[in-house]
């Protein structure tokens, strides 16, 4: 009875400190910022990546494949491959973590609802495309997605993003990434096809696989397998200790240390 | 595993420049500088006829600026035209794009009602201002004061949309905890009414104006948005403290251990409460007797009145600081690399000559509404306005001329 009683005082004072924000927030949540519907792409597939982390070397043919297929601005990328260093708590052994990152072509792609003219959308195949003729240029879909898988092309202004090279796709190429991967750690296939590489492997691993943030019901579509679970947010490190620089002098990216 | 490193990380631009910073600013000054006129351009009240002249120019000056930032935050201005060609009625961005310019005429049509019958009585003025008053006062028909009433409720129903849509549009990011809070949107809303409120006490000051009742009628606005703005921060903080899952704790955490971040939250909430607190002062003061202007029997000026645009200073303050701490500093907290990323101000156009330009755009536009529209005889509609209206108008709000407001504390 007790329980109930401080159970429902709790419910009463929540209730009235956050009235006056009720019909706000569940105005945010009605139909405004929902999917809209998928167009074009072939609906009888869906794409996925799955990326055995075991294989990766870090040696970044997939950063650079990427970076001259899609000819991205330089310090731009569509994909990357993040390295750590990480310690082992009792022997204080050494070893580098390599985590590859790229669009994750969620099932609910925060950044496609957002995007004012329908510019971004998502094919029935699950691809996360933007067209280029048509974005404005607002960037309200890089800050919304939380993977940093977007960014503004300094060349066309535009939103720029993976694709899955669905350019290659289309006629029967793989990914840039995946063909140039070294240890065949990325897999990229139709998950509507039980019979291809990525549906075997998802129901083999499929309690071994993890993606980035699953906190945020993003349902990304890049599994990730040998990953540790700490890694799928944000990871505690230190402050810059390095700035890179480009051949002009221009930052590109910076190393953390101790 | 006790320590990790993170070996290279790519560099992660701003995606919104201060340009957006700007267009927040300008937009909350605009929205809540409207309802600070609305008492006596809306509603009739008298009283606050003074305070509703000076808050049209900063409403409309700050509504004219407002989209020409939004503009230029794009990074393709010129197709501006597709958001209404390819609308999507699921971002909260296109659902502004459609409010915004249906505000903008609406403020723009109260603002011309408002001043009508002072053009129209300004028709026979020498010069430019003259022929512009006959061109603009479309007529010497009357204003009815049902119409400037209707008119601004309209501007008030869309300007709420535009609270609701800017809050919104940053409270739904779900990328960005220090984003993702229902608490987000009221704060924007009352460091809004704080900064236009301080907008008007400065105004009330250069302008000559220097209106008690304003003064007085800006620092309760003051107390109360003040009071308000400090609540909503202490349950944002409270709901992260106390909640070890949710955006508010997420973002906590984000900047925990960030010394400029302590130091930002610290600024904020020092400023704020020394605002809150000088504000108090002003207000309980005692009244000083005066001999009365124009051989009227006392005239009362609260000690430190003279002083309050210095409040209005800071208040401008707190309610541009806040946009460049939610709009830019946020940017910088990193996603899915360790630590935060820099950003100097460039110099261009993204960054300190988009902030300087707005703020010159905005000054042009309120000088030259300074230059043409007689604004000071602003009506809720009626009949011409003639120069005993005026004169009433004045003495009975307790008006002190130009020289003296200056000489007051000088």
């Amino acid at each position: 009875m007790d329980a109930i009683r401080r159970s429902l005082l709790g419910q009463m004072a929540r209730l009235s400190a956050g009235a006056a924000l009720i019909p706000f927030s569940s105005l945010a949540q009605a139909g405004i910022n929902q999917q809209p519907a998928r167009r074009e792409g072939d609906p009888t597939k869906r794409y996925g990546m799955l990326v055995d982390l075991r294989q990766c070397i870090g040696c970044q043919a997939c950063t650079v494949s990427c970076h001259i297929e899609n000819a991205a601005p330089l310090g731009q990328f569509r994909t990357t491959v993040s390295q750590y260093e990480v310690q082992h708590q009792e022997s204080g052994e050494l070893a580098t973590f390599m985590l590859p990152r790229l669009c994750n072509h969620c099932e609910n792609p925060p950044c496609v609802p957002v995007c004012p003219v329908e510019a971004t959308y998502q094919q029935q195949d699950g691809i996360v495309v933007v067209d280029s003729d048509r974005c404005v240029g607002c960037a309200y879909c890089v800050n919304a997605c939380p993977y940093d898988a977007r960014f503004i092309n300094q060349r066309t202004q535009t939103a720029d993003k993976c694709t899955f090279c669905a350019h290659r796709l289309e006629v029967g190429l793989l990914p840039a990434c995946v063909e140039s991967c070294v240890g065949g750690a990325r897999v990229i296939g139709d998950m509507r096809d039980p019979q291809s590489q990525i549906s075997r492997m998802i129901y083999e691993h499929r309690d071994a696989l993890m993606v980035l943030q699953p906190e945020k019901h993003t349902l990304p579509q890049v599994f990730y397998l040998g990953m540790d679970e700490r890694f799928t947010t944000r990871p505690t490190a230190e402050p810059v200790a390095l700035e890179v620089l480009d051949p002009h002098g221009q930052e590109m990216g910076y190393e953390f240390h101790h | 595993m006790n320590s990790t490193i993170e070996l290279l990380a790519p560099r992660y631009d701003i995606a919104w420049y201060p340009w957006a910073v700007q267009y927040f600013f300008m937009i909350a000054v605009s929205y809540a500088s409207l309802w600070l006129a609305a008492p006596a351009l809306v509603f009739g009240k008298k009283a606050w006829l003074p305070t509703a002249r000076l808050a049209l120019i900063a409403c409309v000056s700050t509504t004219l600026v407002a989209p020409v930032a939004l503009l230029a935050d794009l990074h393709q201005p010129l197709r501006f035209w597709h958001f209404y060609a390819y609308a999507n009625s699921h971002s909260w961005m296109s659902i502004g794009s459609v409010v915004l310019p249906l505000y903008l005429v609406s403020v723009l049509g109260l603002a011309w009602l408002a001043w009508r019958p002072a053009l129209q009585a300004q028709r026979s003025a020498p010069g430019l201002s003259g022929m512009l008053a006959t061109w603009l006062s479309l007529g010497s028909g009357i204003t009815p004061r049902a119409l400037v009433a209707v008119v601004g409720l309209a501007a008030l129903g869309l300007s709420s949309g535009i609270m609701l849509y800017t809050g919104a549009e940053l409270a739904i990011v779900k990328a960005r905890p220090l984003w993702n809070t229902v608490w987000l949107p009221p704060m924007l809303a009352t460091t809004g009414f704080i900064a236009a409120s301080g907008l008007v006490l400065v105004l009330n000051r250069v302008s000559g104006l220097c209106s008690q009742t304003a003064i007085r009628q800006m620092l309760y606005v003051l107390l109360v948005t003040c009071a308000l703005a400090g609540l909503v921060a202490i349950s944002w903080f409270l709901d992260g403290v106390n909640a070890h899952v949710g955006s508010v704790a997420a973002a906590l955490e984000s900047v925990r251990h960030s010394d400029s971040w302590r130091n930002t939250a610290l600024w904020g909430g020092i400023t704020g409460l020394a605002l809150f607190a000088a504000v108090l002062l002003l207000l309980t003061r005692p009244t000083l007797r005066q001999p009365g202007v124009r051989g009227a029997p006392t005239s009362s000026q609260p000690a430190l009145f003279a002083w309050a645009w210095l409040l209005g200073l800071v208040a401008i303050h707190m309610g541009w600081m806040f946009r460049w701490v939610v709009l830019m500093d946020v940017q910088h907290v990193a996603r899915n690399s360790a630590g935060f990323h820099h950003y100097g101000i460039p110099a261009g156009s993204s960054g300190i000559l988009g902030i300087v330009g707005t703020f010159g755009l905005w000054l042009a536009a309120i000088l030259l509404i300074e230059l043409f529209i007689p604004w000071r005889q602003a009506q809720q509609g009626g009949l011409i306005a003639t120069p005993t209206h005026a004169t009433q108008d004045a003495s009975s709000t307790h008006s002190l001329t130009a020289k003296k407001g200056a000489s007051s504390h000088v």
